[in-house]
């Protein structure tokens, strides 16, 4: 079976977390999937953590385009919370947080890039390169 | 099964689709293509913070700015039941696939024509290979008027 191939033949059919470039976290059983990476998710879960707060959104059969794939990987999501010691908290509880924490590094960012310019240095922001 | 022809099987069903930049669009999936480019009508279109809506009567989306697609949870019942159903048709169909690889078949009836292979095929193959397969045979019949291989095979099929 192995011909030096990166495969997601092994996946199919286990519950995977699939963590997109805009940092999105699905998580949800593999049904299907081709040479693109484009998979087919079912039941579903979008997972937000911010510090050691989580939320579950529940979003059913999901086709996720392969490109925006980062990582993929087995796991069990229960396991996780209790190993982890994660709380639970509600989804729009974790949306305020999660906003707050993308303020906090933008500022962070900023005050980094405001020092850097003053001594003599810019840089260009490669965070910006998702938005097209 | 991949996951393009999945959704291939939503079409007609409601949708949401999140591009790349953010936005979403809420729709009926009219049509889509092997690019992952899709027709949706009956639009909602939702900006990146979801403040801002626009109603579109129908819109076209490139494949490569999707993210990603939610689709309704029945589809892959019915995907299912759909490769079912072609299965089923699937002896009819290596009608289709005999002109390419199994030749034999043709063969079959092209001597079906000399005198005894027809009969023969006929009955082997009544269960529905098209017309089409018989046509073929004919051509290839004549040509190598193997009555014995050409018989030999149909029955296999």
């Amino acid at each position: 079976m192995s011909f030096g191939n990166a495969s997601l033949c092994d996946e199919v059919d286990k519950k995977l977390i699939v963590v997109l470039r805009d940092g999105k976290k699905f998580i949800g059983v593999m049904r299907t999937f081709d040479q693109f990476a484009n998979i087919i998710l079912q039941d579903t879960i979008e997972r937000i953590y911010v510090g050691d707060k989580y939320s579950d959104k529940h979003l059913g059969v999901f086709f996720i385009r392969g490109d925006t794939v980062v990582i993929l990987g087995e796991i069990d999501p229960d396991k996780e919370v209790k190993e982890k010691k994660l709380t639970k908290v509600s989804w729009e509880e974790i949306n305020l947080a999660q906003q707050a924490e993308r303020e906090k590094l933008q500022q962070m960012e900023q005050t980094k890039r405001r020092i850097m310019t003053e001594s003599g240095l810019t840089i260009d922001s490669i965070l910006n390169l998702d938005d097209f | 099964m991949l996951p393009l022809s999945l959704l291939r099987t939503g079409q007609g069903h409601q949708i949401m689709v999140e591009l790349k930049n953010g936005e979403t669009f809420n729709g009926y999936l009219v049509n889509c293509d092997n690019w992952m480019n899709i027709n949706l009508k009956n639009v909602i279109r939702t900006s990146k913070d979801s403040d801002k809506f626009w109603k579109l009567q129908s819109c076209y989306i490139r494949g490569n700015t999707i993210k990603y697609i939610s689709v309704p949870d029945e589809i892959i019942d019915m995907v299912v039941e759909e490769e079912q159903v072609v299965k089923q048709h699937q002896p009819a169909s290596s009608a289709g696939r005999g002109d390419s690889s199994s030749r034999g078949r043709g063969r079959g009836r092209g001597d079906g024509s000399g005198g005894r292979g027809r009969g023969d095929g006929s009955s082997s193959r009544g269960r529905g290979d098209g017309s089409v397969g018989r046509g073929r045979g004919e051509y290839r019949g004549r040509g190598r008027g193997d009555g014995s291989v050409g018989r030999g095979r149909g029955v296999h099929t």
